[in-house]
């Protein structure tokens, strides 16, 4: 018996080895799955950990962004802590993302629930009216809005004193008043882009579920409670985690409308971190600014994804 | 008979091959492309595709015109090549552009707000000509060098004076019996609140909308009282009984309903407070002849006239700036000559900046050129005909000085809460400053 002469079905690596033109072929085929989904890997490092590793330097640095950076350890950390341009900037923040989870994500869900009516006519047109905001130029939605909350000639003012007689409001001067106008243009904004994801969830809730609801007897608070959002679970989760994450990273609302005015009154954090690095050539002290925001989002984002339960089988 | 041997190339092999030498030619053809030719040794003639960049379409046509005119007579034949973006961007781009060290423009537009960005680190110093010694001769003659000054060496030359000066309706003072040649500020502010309570109209504004419109709004006043932000070594003077006087003047004024208190000192809210009538006036700089009147109302044409501004009692100056941008040019670069001799031609000489304020109103920087001639013959046709270098030169007479420091931003925004405050009254002048200076030193670090 001789395994030499027997004749079987040739594995390709046993082809390769006979044939003088493909020595050395069998490395390339055992690495081939690796060389296939290198792309997404020499990629990733290269504009995702790369760039974090080179902030996570110059975030020990003092550095105007020409000529060499000096090293300064953990100083730029060390001031980060005790500057109150930064604790306005996280406290501002804060408040935008309590207002995108406790106002936006709600309104949302009633918004899509309202679409999702049997019957309704012109779904398609709401659906287009919510969805417009997402798709407007920032820059044109500033105009437009610094235009409404304009205290002299603002469109608001106006109707507050053609129906109120009164309408003084000073909506961009004052800074409650200036965060109160970035958070409601946060609201039209963003809602209809949440409402958009809820109806698409709302659409796939089988009717069987509500049948049996009815003849259970459920009313329509306890059908939306009992089946209606155990259903929407899975995409509830997906909303508020997106929403959690991006609301903690907000720039252009606050930026185009008030640039962070008046004084720090509706700065964010990533403005904070614009304002260093690009108006104030702080590069150091914005990647430090940066490094802490990124700590900041990954462990919320990864606290949503435990709480909302998203990736789970569950 | 022997085949004569023929090499046998394999199908896999030929692949092989094929996919190497592909690689191969890419990778040059990347590496060529990323090779930058437009760093070198300074060419001395020929044909030069200049790279400028600018904020403003105004310096466009200026350096086009004067490129056209100088390539007859220069060694250079000159083919612009015009980026216009918004003016932090341009600085922005500049920047990142001079970290890679390739594709920087050749002449750059730096607005006067932005120049504290190459003032850190000396970094003007590494990218910059450095045009000290060459302004050496022109001595007090050229005006505006402090604000492109770092520790005493100068990176970029003025476009403009900046003048600011009081600019009001003449008709609508007329129909209200208000006099055109109030003294003061303080008379300016008595004459305006009974004239607020009578017709609701304003005779100035503030804006602030912006960190930079509250400053700016601020500084002019306060230059032109004898203030300023900071001193010629970079060090803050903002904590004076200038500053507190003008800030309360300011306050009183928004009060009383003499200064307009606006979001957008230039855009949509300007534009509406000027149509419907509200503002009849306004102590701005030259330049909003062009970038505040005649954009936003021109249909206001010959109704509007300029004169010196009021001054203060309690001392300055008669006249102030607010803006400014300063042609740099950067270094060690293939057209840095050539860059340098058209920014030479169109800011240095009498030609060119009399071609500077034809083409777009910039008004010289070479202070003898006010009793030019031909420059007071002009007559202003959205001023109603009027001979506008007759008030300039003479607020020209006596421009304060404006200096920069690293921290400018810095104290914009520290400003621009406390300042806002004091003009609606919700906290004293003297308060304000305090607040802003303290917020100042502890962002600042110093």
């Amino acid at each position: 018996m001789s395994t030499a002469t027997t004749p079987s079905a040739p594995s390709p690596t046993n082809t390769h080895r006979n044939d003088p033109a493909g020595a050395g072929t069998s490395i390339t085929a055992s690495k081939a799955p690796y060389i296939f989904i290198s792309p997404f890997f020499v990629l990733y490092g290269l504009f995702m950990i790369v760039p974090i590793g080179v902030g996570l330097y110059l975030s020990l640095t003092d550095w105007a962004g020409i000529g060499s950076p000096t090293f300064v350890g953990l100083r730029n950390y060390q001031w980060l802590l005790t500057d109150y341009s930064f604790w306005t900037a996280v406290g501002n923040t804060a408040i935008y993302v309590a207002v995108s989870m406790l106002i936006v994500l709600p309104l949302a869900l009633l918004i899509a629930q309202a679409l999702n009516a049997r019957g309704l006519r012109g779904r398609d047109l709401f659906r287009l009216s919510y969805f417009t905001p997402v798709v407007l130029s920032p820059i044109v939605i500033a105009l437009v809005f610094t235009l409404f909350y304009d205290r002299e000639f603002g469109l608001f003012n106006a109707f507050f004193r053609g129906v109120f007689g009164w309408g003084g409001i000073d909506w961009l001067g004052d800074p409650s008043w200036a965060k109160l106008s970035v958070v409601l243009l946060v609201i039209w904004k963003w809602t209809g882009y949440m409402t958009i994801f809820f109806l698409a969830g709302l659409q796939n809730v089988p009717r069987e579920l509500y049948e049996a609801a009815a003849l259970d007897g459920s009313g329509p608070i306890r059908t939306f409670f009992a089946v209606t959002l155990p259903v929407l679970r899975p995409v509830t989760a997906f909303v508020a985690v997106t929403t959690l994450v991006s609301s903690a990273q907000i720039f252009e609302e606050p930026y185009l409308l008030t640039q962070g005015g008046p004084g720090e009154s509706t700065l964010s954090v990533a403005q904070f971190i614009f304002r260093a690095a690009f108006e104030r050539q702080q590069m150091g002290y914005a990647a430090a600014a940066g490094v802490i925001m990124f700590v900041f989002v990954f462990a919320l984002g990864r606290s949503a994804n435990k709480v909302f339960g998203v990736g789970s089988t569950r | 008979m022997k085949q004569p041997h023929r090499a046998v190339t394999s199908r896999r092999a030929f692949l092989h091959g094929g996919a190497a030498l592909a690689a191969g030619v890419a990778g040059s053809a990347a590496l060529t492309s990323c090779a930058d030719t437009s760093y070198g040794p300074a060419r001395s003639s020929g044909a030069l595709d200049l790279a400028m960049w600018t904020h403003d379409p105004g310096y466009i046509t200026t350096f086009t015109e004067s490129a056209a005119q100088l390539s007859t007579t220069s060694p250079f034949q000159y083919d612009l090549q015009v980026t216009q973006s918004a003016a932090g961007d341009v600085m922005t781009r500049f920047i990142n552009q001079a970290i890679v060290g390739k594709g920087t423009p050749d002449l750059t537009g730096i607005e006067v707000g932005q120049f504290n960005r190459v003032m850190r680190s000396d970094v003007a110093g590494d990218i910059l000509i450095d045009w000290t010694e060459e302004l050496e001769q022109y001595g007090e003659d050229l005006l505006r060098k402090q604000p492109y000054s770092v520790d005493g060496r100068v990176y970029a030359i003025e476009s403009d004076t900046c003048l600011s000066i009081y600019w009001y309706r003449e008709d609508e003072f007329a129909k209200n019996g208000l006099p055109t040649d109030l003294d003061t500020w303080e008379d300016l502010l008595e004459a305006g609140g009974a004239l607020h309570q009578k017709t609701g109209q304003s005779l100035a504004m503030v804006g602030t909308g912006t960190p930079g419109d509250t400053a700016s709004s601020l500084q002019q006043w306060l230059l032109q009282r004898g203030g300023g932000f900071f001193d010629q070594d970079g060090e803050l003077i903002l904590d004076s009984p200038e500053t507190v006087e003008t800030l309360d003047w300011m306050a009183r004024g928004v009060a009383n309903g003499t200064l307009i208190n606006l979001p957008d000192a230039y855009g949509a809210p300007l534009a509406a407070a000027l149509k419907q009538g509200q503002l009849i006036g306004t102590f701005m700089p030259n330049w909003y002849n062009a970038y505040g009147l005649q954009a936003n109302v021109p249909d206001q044409k010959g109704l509007w006239r300029m004169r010196v501004a009021p001054r203060f009692t309690g001392g300055g100056h008669i006249a102030s700036s607010s803006g400014g941008t300063g042609f740099a040019v950067t270094k060690d670069k293939v057209n840095t000559d050539g860059a340098q001799e058209l920014l030479r031609a169109t800011y240095l000489t009498r030609e060119g900046q009399l071609l500077r304020y034809k083409a777009a109103g910039y008004l010289p920087t070479i202070k003898s050129l006010y009793s030019d001639p031909e420059l007071l013959a002009i007559e202003d046709e959205y001023l109603g005909g009027q001979r506008v270098f007759e008030v300039l030169g003479e607020a020209a007479e006596d421009l304060p000085s404006f200096y920069q420091s690293p921290n400018y931003a810095i104290l914009q925004s520290a400003l621009a809460g406390p300042v806002q405050a004091a003009l609606r009254g919700r906290t004293t002048a003297a308060r304000a400053i305090a607040d802003s200076v303290e917020s100042y030193r502890k962002q600042a670090r110093t």
